[in-house]
């Protein structure tokens, strides 16, 4: 054990008993619950609104549905980093890439196969903007985090240079491009009721279940976890760790990507700048909450489905600014974390 | 046209441009040489622009909403400092957090307390918090080399285990580092809602994150990250001064230059510019 551990170990001991993240959890209640209290709007009515607004009714559930698809997959993209020990902040900028790419794909190649190729070329684009984070960080040691957030601005300038240029529609007023044919949609795969299924909540299905058979079964998901664990007792196993932290987050990329393009083909249809409106952001707090395993993904970004769709309702019934559903984004990160590191230094 | 119009509105945007930098920069300064990673500089920022901003609208005074935007950003520093100190926290995961709750919470604000079309509002001249901004980088210089203070930062940031077993509290003299970043930052946020007059969303528009960028460029040295922020500051102004004009008969786009920042920055990581030392505690307990 290092030093520093026994130390704050000894004096914090307040920490330990378990007060301390209830105290979190309260105060994050009440700023919520005051912060209602403090436009008008009463606490009980409004929480009963936002999941009125997010489950009440086929049409909204379908809405609910399209907010989780792609913070599941953005979810899955930032979990399999930090499974690796890595914090992808860039699935906002592999998100954006990937479904410009997308987009781009889907117009000169219309149809099934342009699908396909789309969604490749999305894949791609996000995987290639990660890929100078993960060399960096692989061969040059470069912090993760500040490669990823400066690759973010990057993105999202040079995207919105290239839709405000030569990738324009030439018919729209704004910077945007062009709406794909009906042929590149991707299609519902399922109704239930008036319950709309898209196919992209199948691959988002697929993405996360996949990810967690190969990390359980796979050999390569094996080494990312002993890399994420102890990335020194990972090298002295045989482990290639530098090749391991560059697929890892390459790969990582390149799931954002496909939830850019999942978002486009699926949902949206067209790409602007706004595609991503923070799900990369997001897709932190999806993967941080999901804990351990990636079916927790599932839940966690249900939950921050419930908020995204249920959000837009108490604004307009309650007056209750969007903003907050932010607040209790930040909140619940943070008492997540707070309940990881509960276990990792007292369950250990 | 002659040259000197051109220069002179070249010199006085960079100076304007870099003002907030300077500030943000020097926040990120006493945080990550204390050891403590900080992405929540745009949070800060943020939050101190708009509490200054509604309580420049509340009382007609000019100091008072400075000391608010300094309050809300030492606020938000002090929950960092609480998360990553006590909580134990990731740096990290910490830093994103305050940043949403910047975020949603100057949304809320501005949404429902902020009345659009106010009145002129008091506020300090902007000599005066340009003048803060630009002495700041060398007072930290000097302090972090010639005083005990500075030194014992340098060193909790470099190793808080051997710090420790030299009597110094690592958590003690983070809480310093942090508070005066919360103060730089709250200024940095001051100082944006007085030139633009009011309070808008997002107006940080990436300013802590490009602030964080000169930090790491210029090494974690305070001088040096002057000289980034004005370099970036510098290319702001040139593109501001050549929007509209065509460069070698090509039209390039803004956002280019914008993003030339962020580039240069991943490239200074990648190692290309020379071996910029971070603080080698950085992120540890």
């Amino acid at each position: 054990m290092r030093l520093s551990a026994a130390f704050a170990k000894g004096r914090s001991s307040w920490i330990r008993e378990g007060w301390a993240l209830w105290a979190l959890i309260v105060a994050s209640v009440l700023i919520i619950y005051g912060s209602f209290i403090l436009v008008g709007a009463p606490p009980g009515q409004t929480s009963l609104d936002l999941i009125r607004g997010s489950l009440g009714s086929a049409a909204r559930i379908t809405g609910t549905l399209r907010e989780v698809t792609p913070l599941l997959i953005a979810g899955a993209a930032v979990f399999l980093a930090l499974k690796a020990g890595l914090f992808n902040i860039g699935v906002e900028g592999q998100f954006t890439v990937g479904g410009l790419a997308a987009a781009v794909v889907a117009l000169r190649i219309p149809g099934p196969p342009g699908v396909v190729l789309a969604i490749a070329a999305g894949m791609l684009a996000g995987g290639l903007l990660a890929l100078p984070a993960a060399a960096i960080k692989a061969y040059r040691g470069g912090h993760e985090v500040i490669t990823t957030i400066m690759l973010n601005n990057v993105a999202g300038l040079i995207t919105t240079a290239l839709v405000a240029g030569p990738l324009k529609a030439p018919d729209s007023q704004s910077p945007e491009t062009a709406t794909v044919s009906a042929a590149s949609y991707l299609p519902d795969i399922l109704h239930v009721g008036a319950i709309e299924v898209s196919s992209g909540l199948l691959i988002g299905t697929l993405v996360a279940a996949g990810l967690w058979i190969w990390l359980k079964r796979g050999v390569g998901g094996y080494e990312l976890r002993a890399v994420g664990a102890n990335p020194i007792a990972a090298r002295f196993a045989g482990i290639d760790v530098r090749r391991v932290i560059l697929r890892a987050m390459t790969w990582s990329g390149a799931i954002g990507g496909l939830a850019g393009s999942v978002q486009v083909l699926g949902f949206q249809h067209y790409f602007n700048p706004d595609l991503s409106s923070g799900y990369g952001f997001d897709a932190l707090g999806v993967a941080l909450i999901g804990g351990s395993t990636p079916l927790g993904l599932f839940p966690s970004a249900t939950l921050f489905g419930i908020l995204n769709k249920g959000g837009t309702t108490i604004q307009v019934i309650d007056q209750v600014p969007k903003g907050i559903t932010y607040v209790v984004l930040g909140m619940l990160m943070v008492i997540a974390a707070a309940i990881r590191f509960r276990k990792v230094a007292f369950v250990n | 046209m002659s040259m000197l119009p051109i220069a002179k509105s070249l010199a006085l945007g960079t100076i304007a441009w870099s003002a907030p930098l300077v500030l943000a920069a020097m926040g990120g300064f006493t945080s990550e040489r204390s050891g403590i990673i900080n992405i929540a500089l745009e949070g800060k920022m943020l939050t101190a622009a708009c509490a200054g901003f509604v309580c420049s609208m509340v009382w007609s005074n000019p100091y008072l909403p400075v000391l608010a935007a300094i309050g809300s950003a030492t606020l938000l520093s002090l929950l960092h400092w609480l998360l990553t100190q006590k909580y134990r926290l990731d740096h990290v995961v910490s830093g994103m957090a305050i940043n949403a709750i910047a975020a949603g919470g100057t949304n809320y604000l501005n949404n429902r307390f902020v009345s659009i079309g106010t009145s002129q509002i008091q506020v300090l001249p902007m000599t005066a918090l340009w003048a803060i901004a630009y002495s700041l980088p060398f007072c930290l210089f000097l302090y972090s080399r010639y005083t005990r203070g500075g030194l014992r930062l340098f060193a909790v940031g470099n190793d808080p285990d051997k710090s420790r077993l030299l009597g110094v509290q690592p958590q003690r003299v983070r809480l310093l580092g942090l508070v005066a970043t919360g103060v730089f930052t709250g200024l940095a946020g001051a100082l944006l809602f007085t030139s633009a007059g009011q309070f808008t969303e997002g107006m940080t528009a990436g300013k802590g994150f490009i602030a964080l960028a000169a930090l790491i460029i210029g090494g974690w040295r305070p001088l040096h990250a002057l000289a980034a922020c004005l370099a970036f500051g510098f290319f702001q102004a040139v593109q501001l001064q050549l929007q509209g004009t065509k460069l070698a008969g090509a039209d390039i786009p803004a956002q280019v230059f914008t993003s030339l920042p962020y580039i240069i920055t991943v490239v200074a990581l990648a190692g290309f510019l020379g071996k910029s030392k971070a603080p080698a505690g950085l992120g540890r307990l």
